[in-house]
Order: C-alpha cells, then structure tokens, then sequence
C-alpha cells in the first residue's frame, strides 16, 4: 500500500503499511503544511493588523473630515449673513412709488446674483440686477467688490450710462485679473418713464397688453472698457417692468427644453392687471413645475408705477 | 540600452520589475488608480533604475507596521508568476534545479546589471540534496526578507517538493535552505 493510495482511499488505519521511504515523504508533507500555514497565518496577521491600522486611520479621517466641514458650514452660514446684508431690505421710499416684488434664490449657501435698489445724485429712484459669472464663495466676493464699487460711482455720476461706464471702467482691471465679468441691467426712474443700461441682463416692460423687450446688446462689466447705450422706455400707472437674470430663462426642463424668455413675458404679460406680487408668484409656480432641477442662481424682479 | 554594455548605474530587468509589481497587486499591497499606474509604467523589455525598484520595497516597507510576512508573501508571490507565467518553466523543471540556477550567480546576473559593489552577488555557496540544505551567499542590495521569499517561490513552484523553508538568523547575507 503507497502513501497516494492511503491518502486516495481516505483510509487512516491502513498508515502501518506505508513504506518507510513513505512514511518519509508523509513527515515532509505534514511539515510543509505546517511551514505554508505558518506563513500564510503571519502574512494573513500582517495583512489584518494593516487593515486595523487602515479603518483607525480612515476614521480619523473622516473625524478630521467633518471638522472641517463643520468649520466650513460655519463660514458658509457667515457668507450668507453678510451676503444677505448687503442686498436691499427696507425700501419705503421705493414702495411709496412701486408696487414690487423680488424673487432671489442663491444655488448654494451664497451665489453671484446682486440687485439693489439706489437713490441717485439727481434724486431719481433706479434698480441695478447683476449676474456675475460662476457660482458659490469667489462670486459672491465680486459681488460685495461690485457693490463697494458702485457706492463709489453713485457718489461721481448719475445718469444710468454713465454709471455704468465708471463702473465698468474701475473694475475692469480686477475682473478681468480673476476672470470673471458680470451682466448689467441698470435701470433708473423718472416722472413717467426710464431709462436703462443692459449689457447681457434681461427685462421686459408690459405696457398696454404689448411686450418690450429690453435691448441687451451691450457688453457685460469686465470684458473691456466701452461705451454703453441708454434707452428710454415710457413707464406709467399700471406699466409692469421685469428684470430678471438667466438662472429662471436657462433652466430646461426634464426633455431638454430652455424654459425660455418667451414663455416667461407671455406669463408676465397674460398676469400684467394682478399685483407684482401675484405675477410674481404666477411665474414662480409655472417655473416650478417646468423646471428639472434649479442650475443658477436666480432673481426676478417685477415693478409696476403706484398711481400718483 | 543593449545587453552587453555595462550601466554605470545599477539597474534591473523589466520582467523582473514586472513580477515584482504585479506581485504587489495581486497581493493587494497597492490597489486602484495606484496599481493601474503601477504596472502602465513598466515596460518588460526596458531596464529599469534599481532606485525604482527601491521606491517600492520603501512603499511597501511604509505600508505595514508589521512588514515581514508580506515581504516573504511578495518574494513566494514574484517567483510564483516567474514560473507559471513567466520563462521559468523553460528553466528549470525541478526545485532543486532553481537553487543550481543560482551558481556564480547566473540567475541574479540576468535581472540586474550595473557595477559589481552596488549589484552584488547571489550565488550558490553548499548544496546537499542527501541532508535538503543548501546556503546562498547574498550581497545584492535588495531586501534579504524578499530574497528569502523568492528562494521558498522558485524551488517550491515546480511542485516536486513537500517541504521548503529559508531562513538567514544568523547571518542576514547567508541564506539558508532546507528542503525536502
């Protein structure tokens, strides 16, 4: 009886007859498996003590991880405060001549869509709406730039051209340093029209059941130094004014489709006789239930002149 | 770089860089993005710098607390791959065989190359197939652990043998071979 024959039939009691020279290679062979498993063992103990080593590691991770992502909230949370600061709260005086109402809704914790409400030099009313390009913590620091800029400005010109030139021109240098620009929709008030400058923002003015449409052709604040265009548009009791950026117009819906400025100023203009307020809320609800998913920020404001 | 010149600087075959690459892979050792870049960079064809090689016994050395045993795993895993899917088949067909394949240091002489006091030697110093002991003298700059490993791999990949270890506790250059 061989060794290969014992270990074939599985039959224990038969090992006295092996051989001596089997008996041998049976000695190696227990030997060997203990050496392999004594091997294996160690390396599978290494390899284990490694991994305890690796999920200690990692949960410190994790722990440094949520650190700093609670300390990162926290600036977040600031940034919005400030950024919420400086957007416009109170405004009785605009109130006493319009009837508005604001949308703005920032995609992250803060974001790059700024309007304000200004008080010229020569006393007249005006709204400027702002889309400054990219989204989160570094567009939200051109827009408090922009603001300081433009407090400066108001206090050097008045006409809507012109601010938005001196604008234009005192910043283009940092902006076009951090590459980033930004659109401009500018629109100051008189007894019974306005006027507006519009470099890439949007607005629609609804006046006797027809749509205006602003003139967008100018260039954006950043690109370069250029002259800017004025319009004027008359504005009377009951005229409804839009502006707005392209966060709402740009959004597509689940096949593809841009919500678009059309579908928008048909909204604006079928609701024009309601308050701003209701117009307003008109076009958010058909927005709403457009849109896929929101992808920029977004702000719509819609005005109408108070009666006198 | 041809094969008969004579590199000012020390360096080591692909295949052997190779084998010992995928080694760390199949082992788990790197994985992911880290084993993908690993094994692109290696040619087969091309030598490599022996601080190449030494950058991944100093990562693998850095990736364990306790290295040994993985050490031993890499260098039984190397000569593994050699046999079955590299030309170790070719060269040799019984355990043994791989141990005379050491003499005069024919075998380290074919992977690594370069001026004889960086590259050293790894030559079979005894046999004695009667008593299964055999000792090889070291001095290549590679890890000893390894080599330990790689002497396990090569003469237990032809399957002949029921029993092989190295050990080298007394000396870390001479390499002891017990087999049976």
């Amino acid at each position: 009886m061989t060794l290969d024959e014992i270990l074939q039939g599985r039959d224990p009691d038969r090992l006295s007859e092996l051989s001596r020279e089997d008996m041998h290679r049976l000695f190696w062979m227990y030997k060997g498996l203990l050496k392999r498993v004594e091997r294996d063992t160690a390396y599978w103990q290494a390899t284990n003590d490694n991994l305890r080593t690796a999920y200690e590691r990692l949960d410190e991770q994790e722990r440094e991880l949520a650190r700093a992502y609670q300390t990162i909230r926290q600036d977040l949370e600031i940034a919005q405060q400030v950024q919420h600061a400086l957007l416009p709260k109170d405004h009785p005086e605009m109130l006493a001549r319009f009837e508005f109402s604001v949308y703005h809704k920032q995609m992250t914790e803060v974001g790059g869509d700024y309007y304000d409400f200004y008080r010229l030099r020569d006393g007249s009313h005006a709204i400027g709406v702002f889309d400054i390009s990219g989204h989160g913590v570094s567009a939200a620091l051109i827009m408090a730039y922009l603001k300081a800029q433009l407090v400066q400005t108001m206090e050097q010109v008045s006409r809507p051209r012109d601010i938005v030139e001196y604008l234009n021109n005192a910043t283009v240098g940092f902006l076009r340093e951090v590459r980033r620009y930004a659109t401009v929709n500018f629109v100051a008030f008189g007894e019974r029209t306005f006027r507006y400058v519009c470099g890439g923002g949007y607005g629609v003015l609804i006046r006797g059941g027809e749509v205006h449409t602003f003139n967008k052709g100018d260039p954006f604040i950043g690109l370069r130094r250029r002259a800017y265009s004025e319009y004027e548009l008359p504005f009377e009791t009951g005229d409804v004014l839009a502006l707005y950026t392209d966060g709402m117009v740009e959004a597509q819906d689940s096949a593809g489709a841009d919500y678009s400025t059309r579908r928008l100023h048909e909204l604006v203009r079928s609701n024009a006789e309601l308050p701003a307020g209701q117009i307003l809320q008109r076009c958010l609800d058909d927005y709403g239930q457009f849109r896929r998913v929101d992808a920029d920020d977004i702000t719509l404001i819609v005005l109408r002149r108070r009666a006198a | 770089m041809s094969d008969e010149s004579e590199p000012s600087e020390p360096v080591v075959h692909g295949a052997l860089m190779a084998g010992f690459a995928q080694a760390c892979v199949n082992l788990n050792i790197v994985a992911g993005r880290r084993a993908t870049a690993l094994l692109a960079d290696i040619d087969m064809g091309r030598w490599f710098p022996l601080a190449k090689w030494m950058e991944i016994e100093r990562m693998v050395g850095e990736s364990y607390a306790n290295v040994e045993p993985i050490r031993l795993k890499l260098g039984i895993e190397m000569m593994t791959l050699w046999y079955h899917h590299g030309p170790g088949k070719a060269l040799i067909h019984r355990g043994a065989d791989f141990l005379h394949f050491q003499t005069g240091s024919h075998g380290i002489a074919s992977v690594i190359r370069g001026p004889r006091e960086v590259v050293g030697s790894f030559d079979l110093a005894e046999f004695d197939s009667g008593r299964g002991h055999a000792v090889i003298r070291s001095s290549t700059p590679f890890d000893k652990t390894i080599e330990c490993g790689v002497l396990i791999g090569g003469v237990m990949a032809p399957g002949d043998l029921y029993y092989v270890d190295v050990t080298n506790d007394g000396d870390p250059n001479r390499l002891v071979v017990e087999f049976h």
